[in-house]
């Protein structure tokens, strides 16, 4: 039963669910994430979706599902699950539908959301044991509307509405820690990057019920200023910089999946993209380099303690 | 250097693109340079819920004259074509109100005469030469563009011009100011033979336009009006494969049959054959080329869009 079907990525479906033709920008890493999560979550679901760049997946009368779809606004795509479990449920009861008409409900926003607007009623309907599966692709701003900055966007990094010398001063918010301070079923951070590890926390996420939430990093072409081309190296500079950690709690319990190890130098990373290019042009910025370099080595000494 | 005399025709310039190719601001140096020159300017970009390599457009609109007019220029003295794919796609619509005397400036590796010998509309062909080949520095010739069309003007200086770019990059790295800077002179200087060649006002036929089509739409119940959509799939009669700037293409004999660029393609566009050779659905490939960085046997190169007839896998 908890034997995976995912050892390497040969094991990921060549044959993708998803449609193609969406809105999306080309070789947005949101979108790869979602690929990989949707082969695996099948057509039996239903998604309930917060307003945000992946709202223009299913734009009238164009949608890439092979089921339901319903939009939401930006604080409220919890709530809207409720209502569409209860719904279900209600179906359910009434033998109105089967069990094999069931559908797995699935939030899907933006970091805006998640991180910001949408948090306390994400907060309730874990404190009220809702059956859902949430997955947030964190673009670390508000991409659909420009690339501002959100409670995701990461110290250092320029914005939209950030345009200072030293770029944002502030810190991206540990959601996976708020998330998991409410000991739901499932909480995992998961990178399109990574896309065996992916697999293989939506595949568990899938065989638990109860409130399960997924937080994937989705390197963003437009609003990170990079070559769409560089997607997949993006996301796994910002792994093996021990910048995102792939982790999971269950009940609580925290697990790093994927370790960096040897950690590379956080600037590897930043260097790839423009959001941080004011760290390295004119001159070097050495202080906010040091802080977010600081920043990870203090993460992974307090675990690897 | 003007040649012409204070007018108070209207410049009607219209900028075609991709997303991303630095359209937008094209559009802003440009508008930003008349500005400059004393003229009352209009500059707005139009572009969809589409991203990145979607067609998009930018009007700038320039006259000593307050500017009565808004919207869409459907009859422009000049169109800037930033990206010669475009001018074969209906949608993106850059031959639209091109008559003998609009002034259409394409960015484009043939000539003038192979543009006039192909649309019949065309005469007044000026030919920018691409600069940059790399995809990074495509937005460099947005820069180019601009330049090019300040000059076609012919109202414009080179010293608007640069303070125009050294406004809209205001903040931004020296270097990547300077490389700006280089191009959108270069392109202008290019252009020196034709200065002026643009007519403020001669697109414009005076006649006045047409009033839009109204549909009257009946009153339908919610559960027929509603934006609902009842069957799966339907994106994929977007043809998202226009995006597309450089096609990837597969070289089986390299191909180590791995499927790795299938599980990471964003859109989902690669499949795998019998054989386990990816087959590219080019009908929505948006190019955005991941597959050719991550193909661990470099087994999928790049190819210019648009590729030969023939020599289309
Ligand atoms: C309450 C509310 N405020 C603002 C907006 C405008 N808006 C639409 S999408 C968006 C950005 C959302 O950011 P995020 O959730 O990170 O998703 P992304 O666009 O990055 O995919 C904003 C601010 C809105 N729809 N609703
Ligand atoms: S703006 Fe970023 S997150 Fe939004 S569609 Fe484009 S690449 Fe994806
Ligand atoms: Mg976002």
């Amino acid at each position: 039963m908890n034997e995976t079907h995912f050892h390497s990525i040969k094991d990921l479906s060549t044959h993708h669910l998803l449609g193609a033709g969406t809105a999306m920008c080309a070789g947005c890493g949101g979108l790869e994430a979602l690929q990989v999560i949707y082969d695996i979550l099948g057509e039996k679901t239903v998604f309930i979706n917060a307003a945000g760049c992946m709202t223009l997946l299913s734009v009238y009368p164009y949608t890439p599902f092979r089921g339901s779809w319903l939009y939401t606004a930006m604080a409220s795509a919890p709530a809207g699950a409720q209502g569409v479990r209860d719904a279900l449920d209600i179906l359910l009861e009434k033998q109105l539908i089967g069990t094999d008409e069931d559908l797995q409900t699935v939030v899907l926003t933006g970091d805006g959301s998640a991180y910001g607007m949408g948090l306390s009623a994400t907060s309730a309907a874990i404190e009220r044991g809702l059956d859902f599966l949430y997955i947030c692709y964190d673009n670390e701003g508000y991409g659909n509307t420009g690339h501002q900055s959100s409670g995701a966007t990461p110290h250092g990094a320029r914005t939209a509405t950030c345009r200072t010398v030293h770029g944002f001063s502030g810190d991206k918010k540990d959601l996976f820690a708020i998330w998991a301070a409410h000991r739901p079923a499932y909480v995992a951070t998961v990178a399109g990057a990574e896309p065996v590890d992916l697999a293989r926390k939506v595949e568990k996420a899938c065989r638990l019920k109860g409130p399960r939430l997924l937080i994937a990093l989705a390197p963003c072409p437009t609003g990170w200023g990079y070559d769409p081309q560089e997607t997949v190296q993006v996301g796994k500079l910002a792994v093996a910089c021990g910048l995102w950690p792939l982790k999971e709690a269950v009940q609580g319990k925290i697990v790093h999946t994927k370790p960096p190890g040897k950690r590379l130098p956080v600037e590897t990373y930043l260097k790839t993209q423009d959001r941080f290019a004011h760290l390295f042009e004119p001159q070097r910025d050495e202080q906010t380099l040091h802080e977010i370099q600081e920043r990870v080595d203090i993460y992974w000494r307090e675990w690897e303690e | 250097m003007p040649k012409h005399h204070r007018s108070n025709a209207l410049f009607r310039i219209r900028f075609h693109g991709r997303g991303g190719q630095g359209v937008k601001t094209a559009s802003r140096i440009l508008g930003q340079a008349f500005f400059l020159a004393g003229y009352e300017v209009q500059d707005a970009p139009r572009y969809g819920a589409e991203r990145r390599g979607a067609t998009i457009f930018a009007y700038v609109r320039a006259s000593h004259d307050s500017i009565y007019e808004r919207g869409i220029i459907r009859r422009p003295d000049l169109v800037v074509v930033a990206d010669e794919t475009l001018v074969e796609i209906p949608a993106a619509g850059v031959l639209q109100g091109v008559t003998k005397t609009t002034v259409v400036l394409i960015h484009s590796k043939l000539t003038a005469e192979d543009w006039i010998k192909r649309y019949t509309p065309l005469e007044k062909v000026v030919i920018l030469h691409p600069v940059k080949t790399r995809r990074q520095e495509l937005h460099l010739d947005s820069a180019a563009c601009a330049g090019a069309a300040a000059c076609l003007a012919g109202v414009i200086t080179r010293d608007h011009l640069q303070r125009a770019i050294e406004e809209e990059f205001v903040g931004q790295k020296g270097s990547l100011v300077q490389a700006n800077l280089t191009q959108a002179l270069d392109a202008y200087n290019q252009m020196a033979l034709d200065s002026g060649l643009v007519i403020a006002g001669s697109g414009d036929q005076g006649t006045t336009p047409a009033s839009p089509d109204w549909i009257d739409l009946p009153f339908e119940a919610a559960d027929i009006s509603a934006p609902t959509i009842h069957a799966a799939l339907t994106s994929t009669q977007v043809t998202t494969g226009l995006w597309r700037t450089l096609r990837p293409v597969v070289d089986e004999n390299i191909c180590r049959r791995c499927g790795l660029c299938s599980s990471y393609c964003p859109e989902g566009v690669i499949s795998l054959d019998d054989q386990g050779i990816p087959v590219i659905d080019y009908v929505h490939c948006k190019g955005c080329l991941v597959c050719v960085v991550e193909c661990p046997a470099h087994a999928i190169h790049a190819h210019p869009e648009p590729v030969p007839e023939g020599e289309q896998t």
